[in-house]
């Protein structure tokens, strides 16, 4: 489905991702781990098109994506959600989601401006599938909450927002910058079941950045680990966890000897 | 060729003169992130203080003062005055919108203009002033190269524009504020991360260009182009381009790019027209925007996600 | 499902914090904090039809001539507010050519109507041809700062603003290759008079009367409209990318197809309104189309509340009939004092300090009045400057000084110096500086400023777009409450 091929992502002199290999299939949930800075969220911004790759290459579908605008790559499906959470603060919850449908709508501002019937239906069915969308968190982003401003969501419901909004892009793939940062144990069991669900009910391909352990652990059909933009290990989660390298990157050279 | 010879040295006095104006709108660009639409009025009010430093010191004829003396005090006062005038602005207008969005400041910074263009209409009056330059240096004295004369107004506006270009890149090379500078310009968390007093920087930033700005007011009195409250804007506008066409930010790039504009509009003027001479002076811009949108000096934008 | 009380979801999203933040917010934001209450109570369905009633009323009852030809300005100018909130309210660009776009829709109209060309297009041909035109330039405009949008296109616009008024006024000779003479095509600094009236379904506009009737269906249309794009795809679309250009083009939306869209929708309305404006006037001129024009329509999208279209409204209401009031001294002095003691009241916060504070003034101009006639210094004689009721009254108090744009300059600077340190004040300091800055106010006003209405107004706008950033960037009616950075 989702093929990283070689790819080197350079800023001046740091590599932050380099000769890196990924393969995601078919509703898969992949797991990427690794320490601040080994270059997890770069590999994102590359994959969706904010950054060209230096070398390499990536392909959707035996296609090649990269290097194309974030907004052609969102078309072609994937979507993401951010590590810094971005929604659009200052509009209302639903219309974060209705915006992001945008690609697959077609009125444009002579019907919309004129009110014509295409419009009008297509405002309903837009607004049905994001209301249907958020109501995927069970009862957090429903009723009332469709008219609040994102910004006065908390921080774990804009987390699910966001996911939400990239969903009412299409995608056939997800992109998860770590979904569960900020929450507390029951949100982080909680959107790790929403992250499984939304293979199962979605049919999506998911890859995930993610911290928890926990969370990766329940959610991971494979893990790769990531350290100064080099893949150091690939597997089971129980394998990926207790490789030596991996455990290295994570508490500093020398621990690995010492346990 | 005579001709042509003396296009271009109209050209490249005027071009020194937008390239110090340039010069202010990339210093401010490259700490802040602005555009400081205000700065063609602080230039006008460096050219108003170099006039009243003239009439003080007894105007254009009785003069106490030799005259080199005398044009020197000119741009120093000018200079440090509108400087200050420069850290007042930043201080008040965009100081406290250092944390909102982008377009907060440049409308701030329209209101800046507007606010001096007619505070300086109110106390000034809207008669057009002259510095008289030539009732003290008297247009033969000069020098001519073949048949290219040039004049000692010019000779001295070229020079010191050189020279104070040349001492902004020591400034910025050599001080620790204007390495500063250039740190925060890379990348300001950075900056912070490592103890750099960002006040102080935008301070000397402000100060800095304003007083660039300043010196290309003086100049631009002395080479005789009337003195006014809305003779900020088309300077003000140039110079802006000149920083856009050489990349902005970039401080080679406001240099290249005024000296080049000032150039290109001589010779359109020579050669072409003087009615439309913005108008090719525009398609430059437009030019250099479709083929390096970065300009000529300017490094690629980084995005951060 | 109860939610669990951590620091992260104290509370947070829940409907008693949403309503305790609206009431923090009028709480907070005082005075301003009325015009919040009021934005929220009244139903906007209530408010246009207010609106429509008073402005159909209007046109039904006034007969007077002045009035209605303020009226169409008015109308003209409300249109343009509403074009600049497409461009830089909804898709945040700064466009700082968009005069240019009026002024080329009114040349345009000009010369396909008018003995100068000697072209006389039918209106329901010369209007739509020019609105495309214009909207076909927008998009030429936009192209070369289409990957950088942000502050090239500020350059570019302002850029394209000063060469339209270059071409325009060195038009008026052009010889053309192969030709002896030359020929003028934009009447130069002269302008184009004697243009044809609009002449739609058979019927000749003659009288202001009639253009007022046809901008306001205008003004309504575009007011419908404007409103329900905002409201579906394209306006939530220019939203996301003001908000956060990123996120939205990782939203599978073209970022800079919008803004070019938004570009282009606004030229194509600033061509409308300057194809109605030339026939209005029945003339056009290019020094109608400069920066202060812009700097108005700035202020005016910017007070009511940028992205806002009733704060548009408000912002055109408000900046149109700010210049008519500053033209006659009685009224500006009226507005003055109302503007200046709301202001005291809102800045004392407590009736006793604002009595206080009131008083200090007063005693505060005595004391001037008196030690000036001690010094025995020279005065305007009262008979020249105290002309209306207010200035009348206020000959008992103020001194006005013999040398009056002397002192007024003076007084000026000062008063700019004092109020910038006003805003970093402490709040001790402030208590002091509060009513010597009224009084200086007051003495700046009636010495210098009241007889130099055209500077004042410039003076005031420029003051408020940099105030109002501080203060509150969302101006009046505006809803955004988080910047994003
Ligand atoms: N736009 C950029 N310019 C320069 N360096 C960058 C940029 N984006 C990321 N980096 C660098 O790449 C490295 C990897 O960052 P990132 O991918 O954010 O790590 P993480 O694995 O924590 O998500 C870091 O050293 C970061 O500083
Ligand atoms: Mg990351």
């Amino acid at each position: 489905m989702l093929e990283i091929k070689k790819l080197t992502m350079q800023f001046g002199a740091l590599k932050s991702i380099s000769d890196l290999d990924i393969t995601v299939n078919k509703g898969e949930i992949v797991s990427v781990i690794g320490p601040n800075g080994a270059g997890k969220t770069t590999l994102f911004n590359v994959v969706t098109g904010i950054y060209k790759p230096t070398e390499g290459d990536v392909l959707l579908d035996g296609k090649s994506i990269a290097g194309k605008d974030p907004a052609v790559v969102n078309r072609l499906g994937i979507a993401r959600t951010f590590q810094n959470v971005r929604l659009f603060l200052n509009m209302s919850v639903i219309e974060n989601v209705m915006a992001a449908t945008y690609a697959q709508t077609k009125s444009n501002i002579f019907s919309s401006a004129l009110g014509l019937p295409a419009s009008r239906k297509e405002e309903k069915e837009v607004r049905a599938k994001a209301e249907e969308l958020l109501s995927f968190f069970g009862t957090r982003l429903t009723g009332y909450r469709w008219e609040q401003p994102a910004y006065s969501l908390s921080y774990a419901n804009r987390r699910r927002l966001e996911i939400a909004r990239a969903l009412a892009t299409n995608p056939k793939v997800l992109l998860l910058d770590e979904p569960a940062a900020g929450m507390n144990p029951k949100e982080t069991q909680e959107i790790t079941e929403v992250i499984g669900r939304l293979r199962s009910e979605k049919d999506l391909t998911i890859l995930v950045i993610e911290h928890d352990m926990h969370v990766v652990e329940g959610i991971s059909d494979r893990v790769i680990a990531l350290d100064h933009g080099v893949k150091i290990a690939e597997g089971s989660f129980d394998s990926v966890a207790t490789h030596p390298d991996v455990v290295e990157a994570y508490l500093g050279k020398g621990s690995a000897d010492r346990k | 060729m005579s001709y042509l010879g003396q296009q271009l040295v109209n050209g490249l006095t005027l071009g020194g003169v937008y390239a110090l104006i340039a010069l202010g709108y990339s210093l401010v660009y490259g700490v802040l992130q602005i555009l400081n639409f205000a700065h063609g009025d602080v230039y006008m009010v460096g050219a108003f203080l170099g006039y009243f430093v003239e009439l003080a010191l007894g105007g254009p004829t009785k003069s106490f003062l030799p005259v080199p003396l005398m044009i020197f005090i000119m741009f120093a006062v000018s200079m440090i005055g509108t400087g200050l005038l420069g850290i007042i602005i930043e201080r008040f207008a965009y100081r406290p919108l250092r944390k909102s969005s982008r377009i907060a400041p440049l409308i701030s910074a329209l209101g800046v203009s507007i606010l001096l263009q007619n505070a300086a209409q109110l106390l000034f009056s809207a008669n057009i002033r002259s510095y008289d330059t030539s009732s003290f240096i008297p247009s033969t004295l000069g020098f001519s190269i073949g048949d290219v004369t040039v004049d000692s107004v010019r000779l001295t506006v070229l020079i010191l524009a050189f020279v104070l270009m040349f001492a902004l890149s020591r400034w910025v090379n050599k001080t620790q504020v204007g390495r500063a500078m250039r740190a925060i310009a890379v990348d300001r968390d950075a900056a912070v991360m490592m103890g750099i007093d960002i006040d102080k920087v935008i301070r000397w930033t402000f100060f800095v260009s304003a007083a660039l700005a300043a010196a290309a007011g003086v100049m631009n009195g002395l080479l005789l182009r009337g003195v006014s409250s809305g003779m900020g804007f088309v300077p003000g506008l140039k110079g802006f381009t000149a920083a856009v066409i050489g990349g902005i930010g970039s401080i080679p790039g406001a240099m290249a790019g005024g000296l080049l504009l000032g150039v290109v509009e001589s010779l359109t003027q020579g050669y072409l027209s003087t009615n439309f001479s913005d108008f090719y002076t525009f398609l430059l811009l437009i030019a250099v925007m479709l083929l390096r949108p970065n300009g000529l000096f300017g490094k690629k934008a980084i995005v951060k996600a | 499902m109860t939610e669990q009380t951590t620091p992260e979801n104290l509370g947070i999203g829940t409907d008693e914090w949403v309503a305790q933040h609206e009431k923090r917010l009028s709480r907070r934001a005082g005075l301003l904090g009325i015009v919040d209450f009021l934005n929220q109570k009244v139903s906007p369905l209530v408010r246009y039809l207010l609106l429509a009633i008073f402005a159909v009323g209007f046109g039904a009852l006034v007969h007077n001539l002045y009035l209605l030809r303020i009226a169409a300005n008015l109308a003209v100018f409300l249109a343009l507010t509403l074009g600049l909130n497409v461009v830089m309210g909804f898709a945040g660009l700064l466009d700082l050519g968009f005069v240019a776009f009026f002024g080329f829709g009114a040349y345009a109209y000009a010369l396909t109507s008018s003995a100068q060309l000697n072209q006389h297009w039918p209106t329901y041909l010369s209007v739509p041809a020019i609105v495309i035109t214009t909207a076909f330039l927008g998009y030429l405009v936009s192209l070369p700062s289409r990957r950088l949008f942000g502050d090239y296109l500020a350059i570019v616009t302002l850029f394209f603003g000063q060469v339209f008024i270059q071409l325009i006024i060195s038009s008026d000779s052009i010889t053309f290759p192969g030709h002896e003479d030359s020929v003028d095509i934009t009447g130069g600094s002269n302008g184009i008079p004697g243009l044809d009236q609009f002449k739609l379904f058979g019927y000749t506009f003659k009288t202001i009367t009639d253009y007022y009737w046809l901008l306001l269906v205008v003004v309504a249309l575009l007011l419908v409209a404007i409103t329900r794009v905002d409201r579906t795809r394209v306006g939530r679309a220019w939203r996301t990318v003001r908000e956060d250009p990123l996120a939205s083009q990782s939203m599978g939306i073209k970022v800079n197809n919008l803004k070019m869209l938004a570009f282009i929708v606004g030229a194509a309305i600033a061509g409308l309104c300057g194809t109605i404006y030339a026939a209005i006037q029945n003339a056009v001129f290019i020094n109608g189309f400069d920066m202060p024009l812009l700097t108005l329509i700035y202020a005016a999208v910017i007070l009511g509340g940028s992205g806002s279209i009733p704060g548009s409204i408000l912002g055109a209401f408000v900046m149109s009939v700010l210049p008519e009031i500053l033209r006659v001294q009685n009224y500006s002095e009226i507005l003055f004092l109302t503007v200046l003691i709301l202001a005291v009241a809102a800045l004392s916060k407590g009736w006793k300090r604002f009595g206080f504070n009131a008083s200090l003034v007063i005693l505060l101009g005595l004391l001037v009045k008196v030690i000036s006639s001690a010094l025995s210094l020279a005065t305007t004689p009262t008979s020249t400057w105290a002309v209306g009721p207010v200035s009348k009254a206020l000959k008992y108090w103020l001194l006005m000084p013999a040398n009056r744009i002397l002192w007024g300059n003076i007084a000026f600077v000062l008063l700019i110096a004092l109020i910038a340190n006003y805003s970093i004040a402490k709040e001790r300091v402030k208590f002091y500086l509060l009513p010597l800055i009224a009084f200086i106010a007051i003495f700046v006003w009636e010495v210098r400023l009241v007889i130099e209405p055209n500077t004042t107004r410039q003076l005031i706008i420029g003051m408020m777009l940099v105030v109002l950033m501080i203060v509150r960037p969302q101006g009046f009616l505006g809803k955004t409450r988080v910047e994003v950075l």
